[in-house]
């Protein structure tokens, strides 16, 4: 099982570093939908209420770093979170 | 997608937030106890892969770009509830961690794209028979999309109604993000079905997985 999530995440980072490319090619920049609608009815957007640590990066390399950050987060945290509910189902 | 602070009413935003969180605690639960061994791991990937699909923007028409909300590939994979979960879990990080989407639009960026999403989703894949699966698949992609971007406006419409100094006019508000969404949803199809029928070629055993226990959900085997 670990063999396969170490080569699964391997696999899912690949493609990911490769969809980066593409990302900074034609996307980059760009406003998703909300944004657009946003944007052409001129609401600005307004102080975050809460100041995040990091966020996604400008570059090929940082947005690569953000990611590999991120994927890590969410499978730690997932996977403690998950591991903990599991065992206390097992003492129930 | 992501709703940032400041954007909507905050009747609205408080009014979505004990939704999503009642929703969050209820889909918790049911993953907590139908729980194996054997998938959690599993599930911590899809989450993790979600993460870092939803990075990826494509572009679509006029400049305008759109990224994967995952709600169908996570409900065809792990059923609603897991899909709510791990969705969940996803906006949480890239509110607290990357600042995309406001900590005050949590639940309202929840109720969007993890429950309306999620349940939109499961609500398709339920209706199609087994043997339209990946046209199914598609389709509850699309829907996950449109009908969580619908929720975005109705929220944006309702917040300009209560207080002109937030949201946007419904009648800008409606067609505006239904229209973009209906093509962002498109993308979304393509790549759902792209992973579930990529997944059932290289790796059968991991679709399904998840939800064995789930009666009546979908297999999306």
């Amino acid at each position: 099982m670990r063999r396969k999530v170490i080569v699964g995440s391997l696999a899912i980072l690949l493609a990911f570093s490769i969809g980066l490319v593409g990302f900074f090619a034609v996307s980059d920049g760009r406003p998703d939908g909300l944004e657009t609608v946003l944007e052409e009815q001129g609401v600005e957007e307004q102080q975050p209420v809460w100041t995040a640590p990091l966020d996604y990066g400008s570059d090929y390399f940082t947005a690569l770093a953000m990611g590999i950050i991120g994927f890590g987060l969410v499978l730690v945290i997932s996977f403690g979170y998950l591991r903990a509910a599991k065992k206390q189902q097992g003492t129930k | 997608m992501h709703i940032s602070d400041g954007l909507m009413a905050p009747v609205i935003w408080i009014a979505g937030m004990a939704i999503a969180l009642a929703f969050v605690a209820l889909a918790f639960r049911r993953v907590e106890r139908r729980l194996e061994d054997r998938t959690v791991p599993y599930m911590a990937i899809l989450a993790a892969g979600i993460f870092l699909a939803q990075m990826l923007n494509f572009p679509i028409i006029g400049g305008t770009t759109g990224h994967l909300i995952g709600a169908a590939l996570a409900v065809a994979l792990l059923g609603p509830w897991g899909a709510i979960a791990i969705i969940f879990t996803i906006l949480v990080i890239q509110s607290l961690v990357f600042g995309d989407g406001g900590i005050t639009a949590l639940g309202l960026n929840t109720l969007n794209m993890a429950v309306i999403g999620s349940l939109a989703a499961w609500g398709v894949i339920r209706l199609t028979p087994k043997r339209y699966k990946l046209p199914g698949i598609a389709v509850a992609a699309w829907a996950a999309v449109f009908l969580g971007a619908t929720a975005c406006a109705i929220e944006l419409a309702l917040s300009h109604a209560i207080d002109p100094s937030y949201g946007i006019d419904g009648i800008i508000a409606l067609p505006s993000m239904m229209g973009l969404h209906s093509v962002i949803g498109i993308g979304e199809a393509i790549i759902t079905t792209s992973v579930i029928a990529f997944l059932a070629k290289v790796a059968p055993e991991t679709l399904g997985m998840a939800q064995e226990k789930a009666k009546g959900e979908f297999d999306a085997t």
